[in-house]
């Protein structure tokens, strides 16, 4: 919105709010959501170290971010006919998950001569679709892909993706293409689907994931119940973030809009915790299961959750991966396989407005190492759960594993990640197809028909 | 059979057969790549979306986009390219560090106050400014206080010891662990942490701390971590503090024979029947030349091939458990290639001495000084640092056989360091470490009671020593600390110090902290908390901030507030102010 749309009062009878939509509650929404994206670029244009042609907001940038309530308030600035409340979650698998052991080509004779002390015994495998199969450890999912709201696509990657850990995180990170990418991809989601509130978009950890980093003001917490000032009672509280407000205002350093993002997000947080939360049935005991039970607490609380980021580690395999009943891979899958069943079963019929991306940088080599483990290799397996799936089948391209069809040893990259990310963008966000060359800068994206 | 290398250029087993995609041309020739040099460098470095597969780069350098991850991070935004210097200086290297810091002009913008350089200096060569140091760095001089740090074991430190001694299980060598704590239990390396934070709030030897911190996160061993239950303080000891200001050479040579190294990178279960690249990989990655050195996937293999026998004594012997072994029948024979390093390696009882040949090499190659100057850079100068600086420490670097202290002595010696005022943000350990420092708390009884107090509060927000999981250590950039959940945990705690809701530390109090300091007025108190807790005035806007917390009035008398929380609040706000989040 130009400053020029931007209504000057937010007092719902007037009529330049009136304009905005097609009643005053929506109106009002999306003045304050301008409103807040305004203020949001002019301190971003004041350390950029000059102003910008963007009237200088009066009185709303001094004050802070008090003047602007606790809460922004969702305006879905893209108008979409996409329902409001569509959440995306990034799930990321940091080591290279081993797209092989998780969805098996079954019937291909070329894994079990390449894996014969680490190949999943077929008669283990839970039936997908094309001769694939799910390691059992996955059967939480599988239940999930009986109901449509799970599906998988093999051998996904982007050409720009190496072998190095960080430089194929790096670059699916900041879009999967290192040509003229420096911020995250969810950054440019964020970007494109407009102004929103406070937690439209947060990482459940405690550093920033690469994928959310930029300009967009992001939020990451470990914990909501963690995220509570402790500044005594109520009117220390507000007297606190009344000088907390003020110490940051007129300081020429993007860590004045970390500070404006915990001030917005912690009367929210507080809401939260007094609620408190029990989900509805209980998450695997570790990290990743308290951190998924957050990113459903938080779609819950209808805070305006659009995009959140779960890191999960421990996928480089080099070694050990075991058989069906043991070993690293059965371990890490199984951890996955409950903390995402047990997080659709929270979320229940809400599980329609959610889209679980499970990503990881890449998948590993076809032959096993005489370690019994895997090495880097490349083209991965990406897990989805959630609403508008066209399910009951495996998508994208696959070619078998005879040995002249490998890269180099591993799995190509058949289907590329851009194509995955967009189709879910697309029917999640409402991400139009005009703003996908911005997310994904030198991508044509084709639908892969992963959703319905 | 013979020793034909499946990843030689030239013979290849039929089932290692190279794809028809995987000729790569590869245009990349390892040169730094900033994203706006770069195109799509598929195969055939076409830009149109293939149905066809597209195979993986061949060396990461020809992927494209940025070194590292710091590096990534820093360029994520226009708002993070924070950079130190806006002109260049008329001298960027002078004769003496105390010339450097009079000579530099600071023109950066920023809150801070750039009249002292020696409050500049204590805010990046220690863990927090206190009072004290200042005084003594003017008293001695700045050239003086570094020669003396650079050479910490002329330093008495009985603060330090004091506490370290607290955590026995910390000076344990691994018999002892294996005898006092259970299998696999993490006590010993818990406490190893916990000891380690505590020096770092409390010994004398700072610049010390600094680096050791700074090299710990560089050859990255995760304290806890895996494979580290026993042998994770002799690490750290050994590897890291023992040659923290001595040579990188000893200190990479030392790393390669390390129980705790091999294990997390399980090249414990590397031979050559069996090569894992995991260290192999991450040595070039991480440890040394960098993926902009532009070493083939070849290489990495190669890397892993001349490391094979290295491994670790199990539980079964032969020899002590885990300790190092050297077993030549796991070692890989023939002549092996990595970037410019070539060896015969003709024998397996010869293969130890290759591998320490080999990272002779790495340690002293011009890319390892690249890496290494640069990391250095951004932990002392600022988020994206010059190139000037870098290069110049990375000569000396090299000109020095890999030496530490020269280095550091250049540093301190350029004109980017000194012009750096306010560049860099405390990170989460950095705030808390910072904030015992300046309010002076000390355990007034129960040390590893007190530390585990403030070790928690680390990890809650993210940063417990020697805790990052993965082998490139803590980011050291703003870009991916922006968390909003770690700066409620840096206020809570700053609250916590001042409060004592937690037992076991002296309590700063009001008055007494301000040690003679005006205080009768709110606004004198004001004033007097920003000189002593941030060693400036605030700017008006922000000092008015703190007197509107406190009443509105500057002249009213401050003893009203001391009788309820509002004084201790408002050193809490100090700490929690940008001129203490900067530094």
């Amino acid at each position: 919105m130009t400053d020029e749309a931007t209504p000057w009062s937010l007092h719902p009878e007037c009529p330049d709010v009136a304009r905005l939509g097609p009643d005053p509650t929506i109106g009002l929404l999306r003045a304050r959501g301008a409103r807040a994206m305004a203020d949001r670029d002019q301190r971003t244009d004041a350390w950029r170290g000059g102003f910008t042609r963007r009237r200088f907001l009066a009185g709303a940038g001094a004050v802070g971010v008090a003047a602007l309530g606790s809460q922004l308030v969702t305006a879905r600035a893209s108008f979409g006919a996409q329902a409001a409340g569509g959440t995306l979650v990034v799930v990321f698998l940091r080591g290279g998950m081993d797209g092989l052991s998780a969805v098996v080509p079954a019937d291909d004779p070329h894994l079990a001569a390449a894996r014969p002390d680490i190949g999943i015994p077929a008669g283990t495998l839970l039936q997908l679709d094309r001769g694939f199969g799910l390691h059992p450890a996955l059967a939480p999912l599988h239940d999930l892909y009986a109901r449509g709201l799970f599906t998988a696509v093999p051998a996904v990657s982007t050409p720009d993706i190496s072998r190095s850990h960080f430089q194929a995180q790096d670059c699916l990170e900041r879009g999967g293409s290192s040509a003229g990418t420096a911020e995250g991809w969810l950054d440019r989601v964020l970007d494109v689907t407009g102004p929103g509130t406070t937690f439209r978009s947060l990482t459940v950890g405690t550093t920033v994931t690469r994928s959310l980093a930029g300009d967009q003001s992001a939020m990451s917490l470990r914990k909501v119940d963690a995220f509570e000032l402790h500044a005594g009672d109520a009117d220390m509280h507000a007297r606190t973030t009344q000088a907390l407000a003020a110490l940051y205002t007129g300081v020429d350093h993007p860590i004045t809009l970390d500070v404006a993002a915990t001030l917005d997000g912690l009367g929210t947080a507080a809401m939260m915790s007094a609620a408190g939360y029990e989900p509805a049935s209980p998450y695997p005991e570790g990290e990743f299961g308290e951190r998924m039970k957050e990113v459903a607490r938080l779609i819950k609380a209808d805070v305006g959750l659009r995009v959140a980021c779960v890191d999960v580690g421990g996928w480089d395999t080099h070694t050990d991966h075991g058989n069906v009943d043991d070993g690293a891979v059965t371990r890490q899958l199984t951890d996955l396989g409950a903390t995402l069943g047990a997080f659709a079963t929270d979320l229940s019929d809400r599980l329609g407005q959610v889209n679980v991306v499970v990503m990881t940088e890449f998948g590993r080599r076809v032959e096993q190492n005489a370690s019994r483990g895997t090495d880097h290799g490349h083209g991965a397996a990406v897990l989805l759960l959630g609403g508008g799936l066209a399910g009951g089948r495996v998508h994208g391209t696959w070619n078998g594993l005879a040995p002249e069809g490998l890269d180099q040893g591993d799995v190509p990259g058949w289907n590329d990640y851009r194509d995955v990310l967009s189709e879910v963008l697309t029917a999640r966000l409402g991400v139009g197809a005009g703003d996908l060359p911005t997310v994904f800068p030198g991508h044509q994206a084709r639908p892969i028909g992963i959703m319905a | 059979m013979t020793e034909q290398h499946p990843d030689n250029e030239s013979g290849a087993r039929p089932w290692r057969r190279r794809s028809v995609l995987a000729g790569l041309a590869g245009t990349g020739v390892g040169a730094a790549a900033l994203v706006a040099t770069r195109g799509l460098s598929g195969s055939d470095g076409a830009r149109s979306v293939l149905p066809e597969a597209r195979s993986a780069a061949a060396r990461p350098s020809d992927a494209g986009g940025f070194a590292n991850r710091d590096e990534s991070y820093a360029n994520s935004s226009g708002a993070e390219q924070i950079s130190a210097v806006q002109e260049a200086p008329p001298t960027l290297l002078y004769p003496t560090a105390a010339e450097a810091a009079a000579g530099t002009a600071v023109t950066v913008p920023t809150i801070l106050d750039t009249s002292d350089p020696v409050v500049h200096l204590l805010r990046r060569a220690t863990f927090g400014p206190t009072p004290a140091l200042v005084d003594e760095v003017h008293a001695v001089g700045i050239d003086a206080w570094l020669a003396t740090q650079l050479q910490p074991l002329t330093i008495a430190d009985p603060e330090g010891d004091l506490v370290w001694g607290a955590f026995p299980l910390a000076s344990a060598d691994p018999a002892e662990v294996q005898a006092s704590v259970g299998r696999y239990r993490w006590d010993a390396m818990l406490d190893f942490s916990a000891a380690t934070m505590a020096r770092q709030m409390w010994s004398n030897r700072q610049l010390y701390e600094v680096m050791v911190d700074f090299w710990a996160n560089h050859l990255n061993a995760p304290t806890p971590g895996p494979g580290s239950w026993d042998v994770g303080g002799s690490y750290q000891r050994g590897v890291i503090r023992t040659h923290a200001l001595g040579t990188f050479t000893d200190m990479l040579l030392a790393a390669g024979r390390h129980p705790a190294m091999l294990r997390y990178l399980t090249a414990t279960q590397s031979t050559k029947d069996s090569v894992n690249e995991n260290l192999g990989r991450e040595l070039l990655e991480l440890h040394t030349v960098g993926v902009s050195s532009g070493y083939t996937e070849t290489d990495v293999r190669n890397s892993a091939y001349i490391l094979t026998g290295r491994t670790v004594v199990g539980q079964d012997g032969p020899g002590p458990e885990s300790t190092f072994r050297y077993d030549p029948d796991k070692h890989w024979v023939g002549p092996v290639t990595v970037l410019d390093f070539r060896h015969d390696n003709a024998t397996a009882d010869g293969g130890l001495e290759v591998g320490d040949a080999y990272l002779r090499h790495l340690a002293a190659h011009p890319s390892t000084a690249a890496t290494i100057a640069r990391k250095l850079a951004v932990r002392f100068v600022s988020d994206i640092p010059p190139a000037t600086l870098v290069d110049r420490l990375a000569a000396a670097y090299l000109d020095n056989g890999t030496a530490i202290l020269p280095v550091l002595d250049t540093l301190f010696r350029s004109a980017e360091f000194w012009a750096a005022v306010g560049q860099k943000t405390r990170r989460p350990l950095e705030n808390i470490t910072a904030s015992v420092r300046a309010l002076g708390c000390v355990p007034t009884g129960d040390i590893p009671h007190s530390v585990g107090v403030l070790h928690n509060a680390a990890f809650n927000a993210g940063q417990r020593p020697l805790g990052w999981p993965a082998p490139n250590g803590y980011p050291d950039v703003h870009a991916a600390w922006r968390s909003a959940g770690n700066m409620v945990e840096t206020w809570n705690t700053h609250r916590m110090l001042v409060f004592d809701w937690e037992d076991g530390l002296t309590r700063p109090d009001p008055v007494g902290l301000l040690a003679g300091l005006p205080s009768a007025t709110v606004g004198e108190y004001v004033d007097s908390l920003c000189r002593r807790l941030c060693f400036q005035a605030f700017q008006p806007a922000h000092r008015d901030a703190l007197v509107a917390f406190l009443g509105g009035d500057p002249a009213a008398p401050l003893a009203p507030h001391l009788a309820g929380e509002d004084a201790g609040q408002a050193i809490a706000l100090v700490l929690d102010s940008p001129y203490f989040s900067l530094r």
